[in-house]
């Protein structure tokens, strides 16, 4: 099962997860299926359109979604999601 | 720019590695670097800059020191609560190291004054605790083809990359838009781990330290994940996003714009405390409120272990982040008060409620801190 790296600032809305396995064969499914397993996340991550918000960003196998195939990049089992979040702290 | 013998005894330990020497010693003596923000990340980076010998830095701040600073920021010290951050840092840079010229500029980083402030750096460091001063920080150096060495940090995550749009991806290729206003927290709302400051401070310091002696591989193309309660480092890849606004080939953004107004939010992560005057009460007047409506509803918008620190008897939590969720455990005829730390988080909360179709909300200004000073000082503020 691909594992998803969750970023601090949405582990409260994941049960203080920092990674978790989720079955998905892509990352729109992936994104989707957190989405459902945890409600309170939806709003967080995903627009009213239930696009990814643009201050995220994905990187499967250390490399940028955009240079892969974007959000329909096919996933295996052994693939290491990274979701990323902005943050301006400093 | 020879150095004195005074020079070469403080800085023998690094004229001993080859790949520094008296001649990279002697770039250091020539070379300038501006830092931004001399908060948690400024600190480590500005002591190790100054104590590196590099020639000329300069410090922007207009902020004073607090003493909830001190946790993180080490380059002040408490006697300096009060102080101009960029006075009391100059005064800690020239006691560790009188032989470099610090410039300290008392004044908010902004599109008028930052091409004037930068043009004569040779690097720029992004030290800053806020999205405006992040993205003017970016296209000021995509627009000067400055190289922007770059660090974020919130509770234990850590970011470190250098953009460089000469040579490889920026910020904006990175992350295109800002975050809609108030949905990413910042540290004075959900903290930060002191010394995550340092590790992540200390990588841009190094970074900015190699591309002045032009020596080993920068963090160009590449972006550092770091993890303090895993004790992760993660790299991923960055390329430039043919698509990018400010350094892509069909680049519309071509002059310094209104940060403040493309993020949605003022360039500080100070806490306003207010959600206008039609939605605020005073600590004061809520004082006097609870007296005459028994039946007034406290909501607590602060997460669970806030709770020890400071709480107001009777009142209800939900945290922010629930409340959406649990909205029909509120009756929406009972007249309310929302409050949080210092006023932020529940002006969220109030939208979200007056959203929902909720009149009789109010916002508790400056949160249960404005409570603890103006009303209980027995309790703390924090
Ligand atoms: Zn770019």
């Amino acid at each position: 099962m691909p594992t998803v790296r969750i970023p601090t600032a949405l582990k409260y809305y994941v049960d203080n997860h920092s990674e978790m396995d989720i079955p998905a064969s892509s990352v729109t499914e992936l994104l989707a299926a957190l989405a459902t397993r945890y409600p309170s996340l939806k709003f967080h991550l995903l627009d009213s359109d239930g696009n990814l918000r643009r201050h995220f960003t994905v990187f499967v196998n250390g490399e940028h979604i955009r240079d892969l195939n974007g959000l329909d990049i096919a996933l295996g089992p052994d693939d290491k999601i990274i979701l990323l979040a902005s943050a301006a702290g400093g | 720019m020879e150095l004195t013998h005074e020079e070469i005894l403080r800085y023998s330990r690094h004229l001993l590695i080859p790949e520094v020497g008296l001649r990279g010693q002697e770039k250091l003596k020539a070379s300038s670097a501006l830092i931004i923000g001399t908060g948690g990340l400024g600190s480590p980076v500005a002591l190790y800059l100054a104590a590196a010998g590099v020639g000329r830095i300069g410090l922007v701040d207009y902020d004073v020191v607090d003493a909830s600073n001190l946790q993180r920021q080490v380059i002040h010290s408490t006697s300096a609560v009060g102080q101009l951050k960029v006075e009391s840092a100059k005064r800690r840079l020239l006691d560790l190291n009188p032989l470099i010229q610090v410039d300290a500029y008392n004044e908010p980083f902004t599109s008028s004054n930052a091409i004037k402030i930068a043009k004569d750096y040779d690097v720029l460091i992004d030290c800053t605790d806020n999205f405006p001063t992040r993205y003017l920080t970016n296209d000021l150096c995509v627009f000067l083809g400055k190289p922007n060495v770059y660090g974020s940090i919130y509770r234990f995550d850590g970011q470190a990359s250098v953009f460089f749009a000469k040579e490889g991806p920026c910020y904006r290729c990175l992350f295109p838009e800002p975050p809609p206003p108030g949905l990413v927290p910042s540290c004075a709302e959900g903290g930060v781990l002191g010394v995550l400051s340092a590790t992540i401070g200390s990588v841009q310091a190094t970074e900015a330290l190699k591309i002045l002696l032009g020596i080993g591989s920068p963090l160009v193309g590449k972006l550092l994940l770091y993890n303090a309660l895993d004790m992760s480092f993660d790299f991923v890849t960055l390329k430039k996003n043919p698509k990018c606004r400010v350094c892509g080939p069909n680049a519309d953004v071509t002059e310094l714009i209104d940060y403040e107004d493309f993020c949605g939010v003022p360039s500080h992560d100070h806490d306003k405390g207010s959600a206008g005057a039609d939605w605020d009460i005073s600590a004061l007047d809520l004082h006097s409120r609870l007296d005459s409506t028994p039946n007034l509803l406290l909501l607590d918008v602060r997460e669970p272990h806030e709770l020890v620190i400071s709480a107001l008897r009777g009142a209800t939590n939900i945290p922010l982040g629930q409340l959406a969720a649990r909205l029909s455990e509120l009756d929406s005829a009972r007249e309310m008060v929302v409050f949080c730390k210092s006023g932020t988080r529940s002006t969220r909360a109030l939208e979200l409620l007056a959203s929902a179709g909720f009149k009789k909300v109010e916002n508790l200004k400056g949160g249960i801190n404005a409570w603890a000073r103006d009303v209980d000082a027995s309790l703390p503020i924090y």
